[in-house]
């Protein structure tokens, strides 16, 4: 049955806390992704629970080796909920742990990995980059303050995760995704303004008639300053919604349209020779 | 200009951190924006290596290690870059432009090393089975080692060796394909902004893109991103605040229906 001798307390949960932080993905691997890692995470309580019966310490070290992988921040929430029920139900809960682990990874990376991940980089290293880029420095300090941020959160959620247990999965799903379209608002008016801002590159090119010369760049920002930067994005875009293209071969073309870009007065003058 | 061996130290050592960074709180030195920026500061020219870092940043800004995929290194690319450029003075650009097939090559290792890590699993398995607490703790902290070995070996090599490297390079390469690479160092970030439009649910709320692209196209002068971060807040919030409304008035509507019932 229960232990309901052994109460984990606060300072369990912490010591839980600071190995879920660093201790998560240190061995990930193809087979178990986050399992090694997880078990790791929650072997304070492991010990706390089972250290004292050797058969009840190696079914719960083979439960959670199991396979596991979330967004890390949102780990702490699953592994919470994992040691509440683990100290309310005992070894018998092994069914329902593996259940929540495999339950919620899915769904919690899909919401973490664009909250901390994705608008999180948006926001937070684009503004970074963007001082970096006029050569302040002092831009860097802007992640070394954010993830400050990202850590207090995440010791919230591995003991709101223990608070609520079993209730984790309804309520908070709720919440979260109306944080997550919010976020969402954000993240692209950044990403929006980031465009004419970071791509800085400018169409050289210049047809000479005699006398007038026309520089095609002034012609352009007359229709719409960010023109260019915004039609490299969206030919980008494009190209990353078809089938076969990923990030790499993307960056192969880029390269291309550099190469063709960069070089393109002398490619005109070359033409132009050739008729004139 | 040549690399001392205390600067390749330092170096290889930062990667060795970095990856670990990446791996737990990402707080920043796994970046090419923090890797660069050190590297610069090392080879005493910050400048340089801020400006390679913040461009290898906004291109990789969507391309992260979303449920363990591999992405390329463009940590340590980043720092061979800079180191590279810095070395051989063509400027930043080309650090970028190498900085960037650097860390493509380097995704081979990535992979390795989480293979390699396989290895840990099993073991961990096998001291589960013996009910050896010790031994699942330890085999999980060792498996930072093929992590740490697949970013600092060849960081290490990779600058020891690089002298020779950038030299051949400067003597075989054409003026047109330097040029080509600068462009293309200029247009790499829109790669980054694309891959952030196609996880970030462009379709439904473009309206804030258009807002931000405004605001910084053609009011540049007086924004800055900063500022179009704060208006994306103002939005977020109002659009959150809205939808609440809307859910508590729906819910109030329900309550109150009910009650009339009740009351027939």
């Amino acid at each position: 049955m229960g232990n309901t001798s052994v109460k984990i307390t606060k300072s369990d949960l912490n010591k839980v806390f600071i190995r879920n932080l660093f201790g998560l993905q240190l061995a990930w691997n193809y087979e178990k992704m986050q399992g090694l890692g997880y078990c790791y995470v929650i072997l304070p309580v492991l010990k706390k629970l089972y250290g004292h019966d050797p058969e009840k310490m190696k079914r719960a070290l083979k439960t959670h080796l199991g396979f596991f992988n979330t967004t890390p921040a949102m780990s702490h929430l699953i592994i919470g909920a994992d040691i509440a029920i683990e100290e309310e139900i005992g070894i018998e809960s092994e069914q329902v742990v593996t259940g929540i682990k495999t339950g919620l990874m899915g769904p919690f990376a899909g919401v973490g990995d664009t909250l901390f991940i994705a608008i999180y980089r948006a926001v937070v290293f684009s503004i970074a980059a963007y001082l970096a880029l006029d050569g302040q420095a002092v831009g860097l300090l802007i992640p070394l303050l954010a993830v400050a941020a990202v850590i207090f959160i995440r010791y919230k959620f591995t003991h709101f995760g223990y608070n609520q247990g079993k209730k984790l999965a309804t309520g908070f799903a709720n919440r979260i995704s109306l944080i997550t379209e919010g976020a969402s608002i954000l993240g692209l008016a950044v990403v929006g303004g980031l465009i004419p801002s970071v791509i800085r590159y400018n169409l050289n090119l210049t047809f000479t008639f005699g006398e007038v010369s026309l520089s095609i760049q002034e012609m352009l920002n007359r229709i719409m300053p960010g023109m260019v930067p915004l039609s490299i994005v969206a030919l980008s875009y494009w190209l990353l919604g078809k089938k076969k293209m990923n990030s790499t071969r993307l960056i192969m073309v880029l390269i291309g349209l550099g190469m063709v870009l960069g070089n393109l007065q002398t490619m005109v003058d070359w033409f132009v020779a050739l008729f004139a | 200009m040549e690399l001392s061996i205390i600067t390749i130290v330092l170096l290889t050592l930062y990667v060795g951190i970095g990856v670990i960074d990446q791996i737990s709180i990402q707080a920043g030195p796994y970046t090419p924006l923090f890797a660069a920026a050190v590297t610069g500061l090392l080879l005493n020219d910050l400048p340089t290596g801020l400006v390679i870092g913040a461009t290898l940043q906004l291109m990789t800004l969507g391309v992260a290690t979303y449920g363990g995929a591999t992405v390329p290194d463009f940590l340590s690319g980043a720092i061979m870059g800079t180191a590279f450029a810095i070395l051989s003075g063509n400027g930043a650009e080309y650090g970028i432009g190498l900085a960037v097939p650097i860390g493509l090559l380097l995704t081979q290792l990535d992979v390795l090393g989480r293979m390699t890590n396989t290895f840990f699993q099993h073991r961990a398995d096998r001291f589960a089975d013996q009910g050896n607490v010790r031994g699942v703790e330890i085999s999980n902290v060792l498996g930072a080692i093929p992590w740490m070995l697949s970013r600092m070996i060849p960081v290490f090599v990779g600058l020891y060796y690089g002298d020779a490297v950038v030299q051949t390079i400067n003597s075989v390469i054409p003026v047109w394909f330097m040029t080509g690479l600068r462009a293309a160092g200029s247009i790499l970030p829109a790669m980054g902004m694309a891959i952030l439009m196609r996880y970030l649910p462009l379709k439904k709320y473009y309206p804030y893109y258009i807002i931000g692209f405004v605001m910084m196209a053609y009011g540049s002068s007086i924004f800055s991103i900063l500022s179009v971060a704060l208006v994306g807040l103002a939005l977020a919030v109002i659009h959150v605040n809205q939808k609440n409304q809307v859910q508590t008035d729906g819910l109030m509507m329900a309550h109150q229906d009910e009650e009339v019932e009740i009351d027939g």
